[in-house]
């Protein structure tokens, strides 16, 4: 066994050039390369960690914008509902109200026309009784259509209260006696003394005719009269019917 | 097989400085390494292409074991143990080549890997603890171990020697006795298996150089 | 052929033979183990048989000194010379 000491030094320094060789062509530019690389991969990890928080900032940003635009539109939403259903309070209001003064109208108008109704409807009743009493009257003798109500005046005369009974035919005035017909002077005669009796005194009596009276006698004063006649009664009734009617 | 595989006969002589074979095979695996991979680095680019990606996964998976057994840093030693691998894992499949034997195969060229290791070893240690911090660590855990402890350095220093040169040597004489004894094809398996032990003792020449720097250059000793 | 080669032959045959027992049964034991691990945890079939091929390598280490031990006894003896 020898060993060859110059083979021994000879691959010693062969080994170290190697060592150097490698490091100098194969280590250190793949070294290189590799700390560039994970340098170069941590700058583009940090640039996206940089863009997510961008965008992620950004979408809030959007998110945001779209609630306050949903928010908006609701709102309005709202506010067109609100004036909506105003409006449609008021129309219907309105149209209540309209319908109401219609109807209130219409009932109002009914009513007169049934008013207007009822009185011609009275009217002609009135008309009617007194063309019935008119021939009733006929049949009965003329006399009858005055001497019959003297009585009945007087009666009138006397049931009036006393300054009234003083004031009538105290001279002061004529006191105006209508008839039906031109008076015959008996008939004049006993309206005369019949109211002598009960006034208590003469009086002045001047005549009117009037038809419309049917029959009867009628005593007119200044101040006070005396209705004693067919259509006094007539009217009377009349209207006693007509506020009947209406109540 | 004529002779020991133990002996060196000088190819030719430089002056009084015989050349002999493994120094030849040397030279030119220097050559081929240094060249190819100047041309393999010349154009590094971020985005690697194929051939750049399996030089960086090497020098990766080297930094990877550097950093499991001596730990920190491991730029200062990534050359010295990358180069011991690639040489001596090219160096035992050179056993394949035809009229070619390893390097390797003579303990002339594994003395002197072993010697670069022990010298940076000590190298390492002195630059990590200070010469008297280096010094010291041969008395731990007390004064009486220091010789077990040189004795230590010595011993490991030829193991590393003697594991190596055995089994490239070893197997290169196998497979010769094989060829001289049967045809051609015999001995296939035995190189194949050859190439594994190639294989597996650079792995291992590699990983305890990097331990004993590791234990010499770390802080706990 | 003296007393002197014909020992140092069969030195070499007894330093191969009997080195290899040792290693033989180290490395059955480590691959009876490694084996026992793998089917344990077969997760770490890589790192186990990795550390196997390592151990292996190790082991017969011990084989080679003694086939160094008995080249040198054959080719370089320094008796013979």
């Amino acid at each position: 066994m020898q060993i060859d000491w110059w083979t021994l030094g000879l691959q010693t320094v062969n080994a170290l050039v190697l060592v150097w060789l490698l490091a100098r062509f194969l280590f250190r530019p793949v070294a290189n390369i590799l700390s560039e690389r994970r340098a170069e991969a941590e700058k583009t990890l940090d640039d996206a960690a940089a863009a997510r928080k961008a965008a992620e900032s950004e979408r809030e940003k959007a998110k945001a914008e779209a609630a306050k635009t949903a928010a908006g539109r609701s709102a309005v939403l709202d506010a067109a509902q609100k004036e909506a259903e105003k409006q449609k309070t008021s129309l219907l209001a309105a149209a209540r109200a309209d319908a109401d003064r219609l109807r209130d109208e219409a009932k109002a108008a009914i009513a007169g026309e049934r008013r207007a109704e009822e009185k011609k409807m009275s009217a002609r009743a009135g008309r009617l009784s007194v063309d019935i009493a008119k021939r009733l009257l006929e049949r009965l003798p003329d006399e009858a259509r005055i001497a019959g109500f003297i009585d009945g005046l007087a009666e009138g005369v006397a049931a009036l209260p006393e300054a009234a009974r003083a004031e009538l035919g105290d001279g002061s005035g004529p006191m105006t006696l209508a008839a039906p017909r031109a008076l015959q002077d008996a008939e004049r005669d006993a309206c005369k003394s019949a109211l002598r009796k009960a006034l208590g005194h003469d009086v002045d009596i001047k005549v009117a005719v009037d038809p419309d009276l049917i029959a009867g006698l009628e005593l007119t004063g200044r101040h006070a009269s005396v209705r004693n006649s067919f259509r006094a009664d007539l009217e009377h009734l009349q209207a006693e019917l007509t506020r009947h009617d209406d109540a | 097989m004529n002779g020991s595989p133990l002996v060196l006969e000088p190819v030719f002589f430089v002056g009084p400085v015989p050349i002999t074979d493994p120094v030849i095979v040397t030279w030119v695996l220097m050559a081929v390494l240094a060249l190819g991979c100047a041309i393999l680095t010349r154009r590094l680019k971020l985005r690697p292409s194929r051939t750049q990606a399996a030089l960086e996964l090497f020098v990766t998976a080297i930094d990877g074991q550097l950093r499991d057994i001596v730990g920190g840093d491991t730029a200062p030693y990534r050359a010295l143990i990358g180069t011991i691998l690639v040489y001596v894992l090219v160096a035992n499949w050179m056993s394949i080549v035809p009229g070619v034997e390893p390097p390797t195969a003579h303990i002339e060229t594994d003395a002197a890997l072993a010697l670069i290791v022990f010298g940076a070893t000590i190298w390492f240690g002195v630059r990590a603890r200070g010469a008297g911090g280096y010094l010291k660590t041969f008395a731990e855990p007390s004064w009486v171990m220091i010789p077990l402890n040189l004795v230590e350095q010595i011993t490991r220093t030829f193991s590393l020697i003697v594991r190596l040169f055995g089994n490239v040597m070893s197997g290169v004489f196998v497979v010769g006795i094989i060829l001289s004894l049967a045809g051609l094809l015999v001995p296939i398996p035995l190189m194949a298996l050859e190439l594994l032990t190639g294989a597996v003792q650079a792995y291992i020449f590699a990983v305890l150089a990097a331990v004993f720097i590791g234990a010499a250059a770390s802080e706990g000793g | 052929m003296n007393w002197i080669e014909i020992v140092s032959i069969f030195s070499a045959a007894l330093a191969v033979s009997f080195g290899a027992i040792g290693p033989a049964l180290g490395e059955g034991r480590a691959v009876a183990a490694a084996m026992d691990a793998i089917a344990r945890q077969p997760d770490a079939a890589g790192t186990l048989s990795r550390t196997l091929f390592v151990g292996l390598a190790m082991i017969e280490t011990m084989a080679i000194y003694c086939l160094v031990i008995a080249l040198l006894v054959l080719f370089a003896n320094p008796f013979t010379s």
